[in-house]
């Protein structure tokens, strides 16, 4: 899925597969937004073929350059936040900056993907599913063809290898998670913080596992300064004037 | 000549610290932080002894370098423990405050304290833009409106409405008002012409800081014309000038520590965003342009022993034309207490009734 124009911010998605957000339309104004479908997940055919984490991460940037796309934004979603750290650490000159959404590459012990009735699911995903009016349920298909593939290469809740390899990843990096995720604790965003030597990290107030549907605004527009301004994000460009 | 002592609390780590601005607040040491400020007070009772007439506070956030990210509560806190010597709050930053509350708490102070509560408000450093994101481009006029404002709210007796650029209030009337009348002492501390301008205009008082005598004394040439324009002469006692100082028993051992003094300030932001803030956050000294300090140690004014530094004192007076010296007296850029307390036995001793007639 492809829209807007300008430099391309790829996205790979969460577990639960590719799920269009406000907040890809609100970027899609200021970036050419390329949300892809892994493969193995939604209507493609079950993946067999990739066993591991590092190996999703180098067909997608095979992927990635066969769209003609040299270098890019990357954005990754939960357990695509993991693809998205894998792939920077194999083409970090590929990759201008990395915004990882609530990502799953490290987790609280016994952190679990989310499961049970649509319900359920919902509850975990979103701070207030009730106010998001209706949200297609997974197809019980798609999961369960999904799930081997997400268990096989979710990887340990703290993978070492990949953690040593974070201290040496330049990228600049911005990491989201919001204040009511039950899905990765929050407080795991504060271990990049400590491995990445380019790290930003960032609260999103009363936003759930999927910030980008709870908080669409919020999420958009602090990505999407982030990404023109990297580390000179802190300073602040708001303008105060009430009346001239 | 008055004297200030300018308090940073001496945070002593028991760890090596990242040299990054900010500081990650984890690495904060409790047992360390709750000894800083209760020797905090014992050395400023030793500072009130020694004749001292101020003892001054600053707001800096995010580091341990200066542990007083609420100066009104350091000095209410200090205001409580001492009872002659005057606090001076140099200052709140007015553009990432409400100035309301600025003017509430410093009248609150001012009351509690008894009148010691002299007032300083500035802009505040680059680095604190990014405390409370604050725009650095809109950074000078907040501060203007900022201070207009609070001087508005110490005198207008009666409820009025504030309609600013970025300050909107309908309804303002503070309590308690200040002790002082009309305000406590207030200076618009820095080199900028418009703060000279804000200062001149207000009649108040002129606060420099750090920069060489000669280009400090270019602010406040340019304060004190303004004040002609405005139709009064401001006294000595209208000029503070706040400055490191390198005080030992002899030059040599001054000059030695002096080379020893390390060149880039102890805490900085990231390269890539030090280079960004340069670029929009524009300073002057009395209108010429000068960058931000991002990077470098503060210069230090004053080296020597005490017959020296009692000339350059004498100096000073004639080119900055300062009528109180607001100093750090430590090494700058040391964390360790003692050389700090000789320093200041030194300076009570030798140097201070030296420069009282300056």
């Amino acid at each position: 899925m492809e829209a807007g124009q300008g430099v391309p911010l790829v996205h790979f998605h969460g577990a639960g597969g590719l799920r269009l957000t406000p907040a890809h339309e609100l970027l899609s104004s200021r970036f050419r937004v390329v949300a892809f479908e892994m493969p193995g997940f939604g209507d493609s055919p079950e993946n067999k073929r990739t066993q591991t984490m590092p190996e999703l991460a180098s067909t997608m940037g095979w992927a990635i350059n066969k769209l003609g796309i040299d270098t890019f934004n990357l954005m990754g979603t939960s357990f695509g936040g993991k693809t998205a750290l894998w792939l920077a650490l194999q083409s970090p000159q590929n990759v201008h900056a990395l915004v990882l959404e609530a990502p799953a590459a490290i987790r609280q012990p016994g952190a679990a993907s989310p499961a049970g009735t649509p319900e359920e699911i919902a509850r975990l995903l979103y701070a207030h599913p009730e106010r998001l009016g209706s949200i297609p349920p997974p197809d019980p298909a798609v999961r369960a063809k999904t799930q081997p593939l997400v268990q096989r290469l979710r990887g340990p809740d703290r993978d070492a290898d990949l953690e040593a390899r974070l201290q040496e990843l330049p990228t600049p990096t911005l990491v989201l998670f919001g204040t009511l995720d039950r899905v990765i604790a929050p407080a795991m965003g504060r271990v990049y913080k400590d491995l990445l030597p380019s790290c930003h990290l960032v609260f999103v107030y009363d936003a759930g596992h999927a910030i980008g549907t709870d908080r669409p605004e919020a999420f958009a527009e602090v990505v999407a300064d982030f990404l023109e301004r990297r580390e000179a994000f802190v300073i602040s460009r708001t303008e105060t004037v009430i009346h001239p | 000549m008055k004297v200030s002592f300018f308090e940073t609390v001496r945070y002593r780590a028991p760890q090596a610290l990242p040299s990054e601005w900010p500081v990650p607040s984890g690495i904060y040491d409790r047992d360390a932080g709750a000894r800083a400020y209760e020797d905090m007070i014992q050395r400023l009772e030793y500072v009130e002894e020694l004749g001292f007439d101020w003892v001054s506070v600053s707001e800096h956030h995010y580091s341990p370098r200066i542990l007083t990210p609420s100066p009104i509560v350091s000095a209410a806190f200090i205001a409580a423990r001492l009872k002659r010597i005057k606090i001076a709050l140099l200052g709140p930053i007015v553009p990432q405050s409400n100035p309301v509350r600025v003017a509430e708490e410093l009248a609150m102070l001012d009351n509690m304290a008894q009148g010691r509560l002299v007032a300083g408000l500035l802009r505040g450093t680059s680095n604190e833009s990014l405390t409370y994101d604050l725009n650095p481009a809109e950074a000078r006029e907040r501060t203007d409106e900022g201070m207009e404002l609070i001087l508005k709210a110490w005198t207008e007796p009666q409820p009025f409405g504030w309609q600013g650029r970025h300050f909107k209030y309908r309804t303002i009337s503070i309590w308690p008002r200040p002790l002082q009348q009309p305000h406590p002492p207030t200076f618009a501390l820095g080199t900028s012409r418009e703060s000279c301008e804000f200062a001149a205009r207000h009649h108040l008082g002129c606060g420099v800081s750090y920069g060489s005598f000669e280009s400090v004394g270019r602010a406040t040439k340019y304060y004190r014309e303004q004040c002609a324009q405005y139709g009064w002469q401001p006294t000595a006692d209208h000029i503070v000038y706040r400055a490191n100082m390198l005080l030992a028993d002899t030059d040599e051992e001054a000059q030695d520590q002096f080379k020893k003094l390390p060149t880039q300030a102890p805490f900085s932001m990231r390269p890539a965003v030090r280079e960004a803030m340069t670029a929009v956050d524009a300073r002057n000294i009395a209108g010429e342009a000068r960058p931000p300090i991002t990077i470098g140690a503060l210069p230090t004014a004053f080296v020597g022993g005490p017959d020296t530094v009692v000339e350059q004192v004498r100096r000073c007076k004639e080119v900055v034309g300062a009528g109180v010296l607001d100093l750090s007296l430590h090494p700058p850029g040391s964390r360790d207490v003692e050389p700090l307390m000789r320093s200041l036995e030194l300076f009570g001793k030798k140097v201070l009734p030296r420069i009282r007639e300056i």
